[in-house]
């Protein structure tokens, strides 16, 4: 059966070279990038009147403006308490000194003393690199997109996870919110809401929520279901079970939950910029229309720094539920005191900060960003200036020979050949249920007139693919295999996934210059954390047994590799596959900022070009579709492996 | 358990809440250092990316500031409909050079963006080769001759053809229409930013590679790349206005550069409005701002040290 399937796709893809040798540059549908189709240009026309709209029509005005103004009012309270100052003031209500004396003992009372230093240390570097500003707006983002997505998320997670049906409703959606580009769903966003806070805001939420909502409705159902049967054949009711019961057991695992919203809500910072957000993301997107590198570095570190204050100060607080072994009576007391210290201590410094200048503004002279960014500056600069050979070289290699290739099959022959060839691929690894589904999607993508440039960034996503999985396979299997290893790339792979596209994207540009390239490697470096991490897994879930029976049966590491644990942790990595394209194209699009055209530069010209507007909506949506055709081909196929 | 919990949540509240009673009672800074604001108003100016916008619109916001009291925020955000969408939604009251040529129409029609006239800057865009090429091929600044020179712009990314780097996305481009109607052997590929184009001119000039891409005066990087202005692409010169309607045979023409203000600011009369609706310079004085802003000094600096240097200029843009 695998033999058999292996072959017809080899033989398949022989056929496609082939035809498509002999139908090159026929019916590719290609059309200026300028030029609209009636179908997107009917698109513009809506768009521009919904806009004319926002002040008159009935849905806006009650119902998307009160939305919008509510989510203005919540963020900017947030943001006076401790990012700007009020109308009226000069400083915001708590000065920096009092939202460092705060934060630390916050993190202190919900977990440990070593978090609560490496909080405040990773605070005070934020305001060391320039960015107290910046980040006290991004955590104001932060908080305001949290707590909005948690009310919605965690009642409607726990809804799903007390019922079938409403989880089997929501399902669809939830997957849907994984694939979605961030890219992609802005554009709408502030189409409704206008660019500001508030669609920063709900942007944020559509990414997040999903997330809540499945950790949560996870909790409830994987549950020991002894304590509830036992609470249910005492006679409570389904209220108590749940309040008395089912929460209390899920706390755990809901507050992991609301770390992982967290999360979502902290890597979206960077991209939110691009519709208004305030926060660090704009230093790190004018660093990227003015080329510089430094100043993109300094507040990507920022957004690093502030990533893993979340990340621990969360997950710290989420563990700490699980200790068993009740503490002495001592070290309960020795904790209180610190507590209540460190207490007062806080509300000294809040104090402080209100009434000393010093306390308040964060002193300038307490700066280091100049020197990181002269000092990346000059770093890069070198690196430019010595490597720019060796990876023009490599970036014209994999040009000539995977690139140019891979898009004059895919977007240099007719459509009906390449859409033929995708639901026959889709045949042959998926189900017909899948494949009929790819059948439609594409139909789709041709009626929009926007094929070309979607095969055009299926290219650049299928290569970037290509490249990731051959390092983040290697990588993932060594780390696998290696405990030692996988320790020390550990931080290496979590800044990686939160480290934002966008710092990168400019060293890319200067190494590959303004190319499909860049758009490619950048997804790579972005993509290649959770491939390894998802390959590593896979490797070490394989039963020891095995691996331990081919050892004794004198196999060598490299049969064992091959012929046990690849084999085993087959499906595991053909979702890592899945993953990784889905993170590369989620970046290759943003691409489109340094020359990689497709869909990615659609989405960003009709956000600035009113007559395309239509045409960059209409861009988003087949960057969606491609995403699905994917991941369901994927997924399929990974099921049936 | 339960009161071990109950304790900590004790503690936190507290906490909380005496930092929340403290932060309203206790005297703040806010007090003792609250400056003059004027009877100007607060407003806001739309910050566009690049540098020499950045001098503009430091400078309007340092007289405000300084000789007017005004409560002037500055806001980052993209040129174009965005900030037409915010002048609309009230969050944004200044463009102090919008290159787009009407593209503002709309809101203009519905009344939310109102004209404030031009800000003395004239844009010059145009298709430029690095300057190098210019003095090797001395030939190849006429449109005339670009096929002649076409396969040396070969790249990997463009299909046998020369490489034609279009301009950023909120910029006027027709350089599809330009290669269509010229018949040049050309690709286009857009470069998506100002960083990508900075990034190709600079790394050719630097490495004597051959790079055709559009560039724009006033731009600071005519102070960086010496001669690059002598690397001009001339077409026959221009018979549009309107980007949707320009055949492509033709140049780019002149773009006198529009400010914008929003109704509210249009309708308020206040010294702020007389300032935006006054001022004008030419582009010699935004590069000298724009030069110092890029040579590492603030941009409140920068803009000062003109303010200072020609107080004549001023008193003419506030009325007094």
């Amino acid at each position: 059966m695998h033999l058999r399937k292996s072959h017809l796709l080899l033989g398949l893809i022989t056929i496609w070279i082939a035809l498509a040798k002999l139908l090159h540059g026929k019916n590719t549908l290609q059309i200026d990038t300028y030029e609209n189709t009636s179908f997107t240009s009917y698109v513009g026309k809506m768009a521009l009147e919904l806009r004319g709209n926002r002040t008159e029509s009935t849905a806006f005005i009650y119902f998307f403006n009160p939305i919008r103004t509510f989510i203005d009012g919540f963020v900017q309270t947030i943001r006076n308490l401790i990012a700007v100052p009020a109308a009226n003031s000069q400083i915001p209500t708590i000065g920096w000194f009092g939202v460092v004396g705060l934060i630390g003992f916050f993190v202190y009372a919900t977990s440990q003393w070593r978090t609560a230093i490496l909080s405040i240390a990773l605070l005070l570097g934020c305001g060391a690199l320039g960015m107290w500003q910046f980040t006290m707006d991004s955590i104001a983002m932060t908080l305001a997109s949290v707590i909005l997505s948690l009310a919605i998320g965690i009642p409607l997670g726990i809804w799903a996870g007390l019922s079938d049906r409403v989880l089997k409703f929501l399902t669809p959606f939830l997957d849907l919110a994984q694939i979605l580009p961030t890219l992609v769903y802005m554009a709408p966003i502030a189409l409704v809401f206008m660019i500001g806070a508030a669609s920063a805001t709900i942007a944020t939420m559509i990414y997040a929520i999903p997330i809540s909502i499945r950790i949560t409705s996870h909790a409830i159902r994987t549950l020991n279901q002894s304590p509830v049967e036992a609470s249910k054949s005492l006679g409570s009711t389904k209220k108590q079970t749940l309040t008395k019961v089912q929460l209390p057991m899920a706390k755990q695992m809901i507050v992991l939950g609301i770390n992982q919203t967290v999360m979502a809500a902290v890597s979206f910072v960077v991209i939110a910029a691009l519709i208004g957000a305030p926060g660090l993301g704009k230093p790190v997107v004018s660093a990227l229309i003015i080329r510089n590198v430094g100043q993109g570095f300094v507040a990507g570190f920022a957004v690093v720094f502030l990533a893993i204050l979340l990340d621990r100060s969360t997950s710290a607080a989420a563990k700490k539920q699980v200790s068993y072994i009740q503490p002495s009576e001592k070290t309960l007391r020795n904790r209180r005191i610190a507590k209540i210290s460190l207490g007062i201590g806080a509300l000294i410094s809040v104090y402080l900060s209100r009434t000393m200048l010093w306390a308040a503004v964060w002193p300038s002279e307490l700066s280091i960003a100049k020197q990181v960014e002269v000092f990346t500056n000059d770093a890069t600069n070198w690196a430019l200036k010595n490597l720019y050979f060796l990876t023009v070289g490599f970036k014209d290699f994999i040009s000539y020979s995977v690139l140019n290739p891979l898009e004059s099959l895919l977007a240099g022959s007719p459509w009906y050949l390449t859409v033929g060839m995708v639901v026959a691929v889709a045949l042959v690894i998926a189900e017909l249920r899948i494949a009929i589904l790819a059948f439609a999607l594409s139909m789709i993508i041709v009626l929009s007139g926007l094929w070309y440039e979607s095969m055009i960034t299926l290219t650049q996503t299928i290569v970037g693919t290509l490249l990731t999985m051959m390092v983040g396979i290697a990588l993932g299997i060594w780390t696998g295999r290696n405990d030692r290893l996988e320790k020390i790339l550990k931080p290496f792979l979590d800044a990686g996934q939160t480290l934002p596209a966008f710092v990168y994207l400019v060293p890319m540009l200067g190494l590959f210059g303004p190319t499909r390239f860049t758009a490619i490697a950048t997804g790579i470096v972005y993509s290649i954390p959770i491939v390894v991490k998802i390959v590593c897994e896979g490797i070490r879930a394989v039963p020891h047994s095995l691996v331990e029976a081919a050892t004794a049966s004198g196999s060598t590491t490299y049969q064992i590799i091959t012929k046990v644990q690849l084999p085993a942790a087959k499906r595991t990595i053909l979702l890592a596959v899945n993953q990784g394209l889905i993170y590369v194209l989620a970046v290759v699009v943003i691409g489109g900022f340094v020359g990689s055209g497709g869909l990615g530069y659609l989405v960003i010209v009709g956000n600035s070009k009113p007559e395309l507007q239509g045409k960059g909506l209409i861009a988003g949506l087949c960057i969606l579709l491609l995403g699905v055709i994917f991941d369901r081909i994927m997924q399929s196929s990974a099921r049936r492996s | 358990m339960k009161s071990r919990n109950g304790r900590r949540s004790l503690v936190l509240a507290i906490t909380l809440a005496s930092a929340l009673v403290l932060s309203a009672c206790s005297k703040s800074v806010n007090d003792s250092t609250s400056a003059a604001s004027g009877e100007c108003g607060d407003y806001a100016i739309a910050m566009h990316a690049w540098n020499g916008y950045t001098a503009s619109a430091q400078v309007v916001a340092e007289v405000a500031k300084k000789e007017l009291g005004c409560n002037i925020t500055q806001t980052t955000l993209d040129e174009g409909p965005t900030t037409y969408d915010a002048m609309e939604a009230g969050t944004i009251d200044v463009v102090i050079e919008d290159w787009g040529g009407g593209r503002w129409k709309e809101w203009v029609d519905r009344g939310a963006v109102v004209e404030a006239g031009l800000n003395g800057n004239v844009g010059l865009i145009g298709m430029y080769v690095a300057p190098w090429m210019a003095e090797k091929y001395p030939d190849i600044t006429d449109s005339k001759n670009l096929n002649k020179y076409a396969s040396l712009f070969k790249t990997a990314d463009s299909g046998g053809k020369g490489a034609w780097y279009e301009g950023p996305p909120g910029y006027t481009t027709i350089g599809e229409k330009m290669v269509s109607a010229n018949k040049l052997n050309f690709k286009v590929i857009f470069s998506g930013s100002e960083a990508a184009l900075v990034d190709g001119f600079t790394k050719a000039e630097a490495n004597k590679t051959p790079f055709i891409g559009y560039a724009w005066q006033p731009w600071t990087l005519f102070a960086k790349i010496p001669n690059l202005e002598k690397g001009h692409v001339h077409f026959p010169a221009n018979d549009w206005s309107d980007a949707a309607e320009a055949s492509g045979l033709t140049d780019y023409p002149e773009t006198p550069l529009m400010k914008l203000i929003s109704k509210k600011l249009n309708d308020s009369n206040s010294s702020f409005a007389t300032l935006v609706k006054n001022f004008q310079w030419t582009n010699d004085d935004q590069n000298s701002v724009a030069a110092d802003i890029e040579g590492g000094m603030k941009p409140e600096e920068a803009a000062q040290k003109w303010i200072d240097a020609h107080p004549d200029q001023v008193k003419a843009w506030i009325g007094k």
